[in-house]
């Protein structure tokens, strides 16, 4: 079936089992950069629940109905020849998920006046069953396109070729859903030591694996270095077993945050609640963790500090966040981490593994390039704190502890 | 209750709203929230006689001529984006002020420069034409263009016509190919 703009089908008419299907989609635009994602939507067409923006940094849904695969991270998964794939299993969806809406955005400058040949299309397995396609002909000034939506109707799940889109790209984009876009904060900004409340609205865009170098200014040294976890406390009255808690039950989430440091002197270590090593921000290793919140009540979280103007006594840095106990995956504790560095945007980060058998993320590296502050995101997932060490070869050795 | 027809319906609703006298017809969508040109439904009325054509220009009841020469039929006026709640744009009909050469009201919904605009009902959100009976507020059929007509740019809602001593509503609900002025060249009116 080909769809034209504007043109509805049912989603029976186009996938067998009505439920799982793929939607492959691709875009030739040589020299622009083009980012895929798939927004789920409540009955009034809002982005209710972050989770739901599935994107390159946050490819699965929590449900898993939603599931973005590139040819970078999981070529089988992707239709041939297309630039990205979503699974769908609309089954999965929650009841609040109403609509699937498949978006284009262009990263940086450009126009969708500007791009070739496009097309967006219904797999089912791996025979294409319908298709929408489109091109720069049929646009003008719109950096972001809302693509195609799969939504239910009156209990039925149909889609719609929508092939409508924002000259303000992105941003506008996702305010058409109820968001506004993270700005980064203004280059002068000192670090602010206080979290700042989980804001259901703000995303941050930042890719896996991007890389910034902060320099120093001139003679300056480096400001304070603010790495904040923070995540929803447990509803009153939910019990939850306890990952390491010998099968005793918690009603509490508790989310910790560490660091493993290596300094120029070669003294390795790691900073976190668990073992009580807070570290000290004033002398070696300069780095500190302020708190050790039990339950995600405390409204600031748990802040790791790394003190600046030592930097040139660090060698590097990884941060990390683990499970302590209260749920099995991260996609159920809702947790958030954010790293402000003095003059460059923060970066936001949310975890969502749905992995019950991966409690460990691995969030950064900090390594000292000649002086200045190299950062690199990973957000990779682990068995434990052992795995992340071997990982990155940080040699140190690891017993089991407690906190009670 | 409203009976909802999908695409292709022709169904006589005289159980319906029997006794109709006075008829709201009423078009509505929401204007655009994406960048782009507006999307500018318009609702018309052919009155034609028995021979399916207008008895002159002036019974071809659109944006550009609001009211016919008795009165009967009343245009309240064109939006041009959609915005606002509720019916968008609405028709008024007084049956019994209709004169008696007038047999059917034939009521069109298109959209202005779809061709021009690459535009049709599909694009449109939560646009839909509906009849009311004005003497008891009840929507006596409605159709949802954005679902069932997607492809469509112009489609033929519906006539009143009359039946021995009554009037009745047929709706008709399809789609019509060359939008406004081929409708209007249709039902005899001289498009210049």
């Amino acid at each position: 079936m080909d769809l034209t703009r504007g043109q509805r089908a049912k989603i029976t008419d186009l996938i067998a089992n009505g439920e799982r299907f793929r939607l492959g989609v691709a875009i030739q635009a040589p020299g622009l950069s083009i980012d895929f994602a798939c927004f789920g939507l409540d009955a009034e067409g809002k982005l209710a629940d972050e989770r739901y923006m599935t994107f390159f940094n946050q490819p699965t849904s929590p449900c898993g109905g939603v599931r973005l695969s590139t040819p970078a991270d999981d070529p089988a998964a992707v239709p041939t020849g297309d630039a990205a794939g979503f699974t769908l299993d609309l089954g999965k969806l929650p009841s609040s998920i109403e609509c699937l809406t498949l978006t284009a955005a262009i990263e940086g400058a450009g126009a969708m006046a500007n791009i070739g040949p496009g097309h967006v299309r219904f797999l089912d397995g791996t025979t294409e069953t319908g298709r929408f396609a489109f091109s720069g002909a049929d646009f003008a000034a719109e950096r972001a396109l809302m693509l195609l939506e799969v939504y239910r109707k009156a209990g039925v799940w149909r889609t719609r070729a929508i092939g409508q889109g924002f000259n303000g790209g992105l941003a506008a984009l996702v305010e058409h859903f109820g968001g506004t876009l993270a700005e980064p904060p203004p280059p002068k900004a000192p670090p602010q030591p206080e979290a700042p409340p989980v804001n259901l609205s703000k995303i941050t865009l930042e890719k896996k694996g991007n890389r910034v170098s902060l320099e120093k200014p001139g003679n300056a040294e480096h400001g304070e270095i603010l790495i904040n976890l923070s995540w929803r406390p447990a509803a009153s009255g939910t019990v939850k077993r306890g990952l390491f808690g010998g099968g005793k039950r918690s009603t509490q989430i508790d989310l910790d945050i560490g660091c493993l440091v290596e300094l120029r002197t070669g003294d390795k270590g790691a900073i976190q609640a668990l073992g009580n090593n807070f570290g000290d921000l004033l002398n070696p290793p300069y780095i500190a963790l302020d708190a050790d919140d039990r339950s995600g009540t405390r409204s600031e979280g748990e802040n790791l500090r790394i003190n600046g103007k030592h930097w040139d006594a660090i060698r590097r840095v990884l941060i990390y966040a683990f499970i302590y106990e209260g749920v099995p995956n991260w996609a159920e504790a809702d947790a958030k981490i954010s790293l402000k560095t003095p003059g460059q945007p923060e970066i936001e980060v949310r975890l969502d593994s749905q992995s019950n058998d991966q409690p460990m993320c691995a969030i950064a590296l900090l390594e000292n390039d000649a002086g200045a502050v190299r950062i690199t995101k990973l957000v990779d997932y682990y068995r434990g704190h052992r795995e992340v060490d071997q990982a990155h070869q940080w040699g140190l050795k690891w017993v089991r502890g407690s906190k009670d | 209750m409203a009976i909802s027809l999908n695409k292709g319906g022709n169904v006589n609703l005289s159980k319906e709203a029997p006794n109709l006298e006075n008829v709201l017809v009423g078009l509505g969508w929401d204007a655009r929230a994406t960048d782009g040109q507006d999307f500018d439904l318009d609702a018309s009325l052919f009155m034609v006689k028995d021979d399916g054509k207008v008895p002159d220009d002036s019974h071809f009841i659109f944006y550009n001529q609001t009211t016919s020469p008795d009165q009967s039929v009343e245009h309240t006026g064109d939006n041009l984006t959609g915005e606002g709640e509720g019916d968008d744009e609405t028709i008024h009909v007084t049956l019994s002020k209709v004169p008696a050469t007038i047999q059917r009201l034939v009521i069109v919904v298109t959209i202005h420069e779809a061709e021009a605009r690459r535009q049709n009902f599909g694009q449109v959100s939560n646009a839909f034409v509906r009849i009311v009976n004005r003497d008891n507020d009840q929507e006596v059929v409605r159709f949802d263009l954005s679902e069932d007509y997607s492809t469509e740019t112009a489609m033929i809602f519906g006539e009143i016509y009359r039946h021995g001593g009554d009037w009745k509503f047929k709706a008709v609900g399809q789609g019509f190919a060359g939008g406004l002025k081929a409708l209007a060249q249709q039902h005899g009116v001289n498009v210049g």
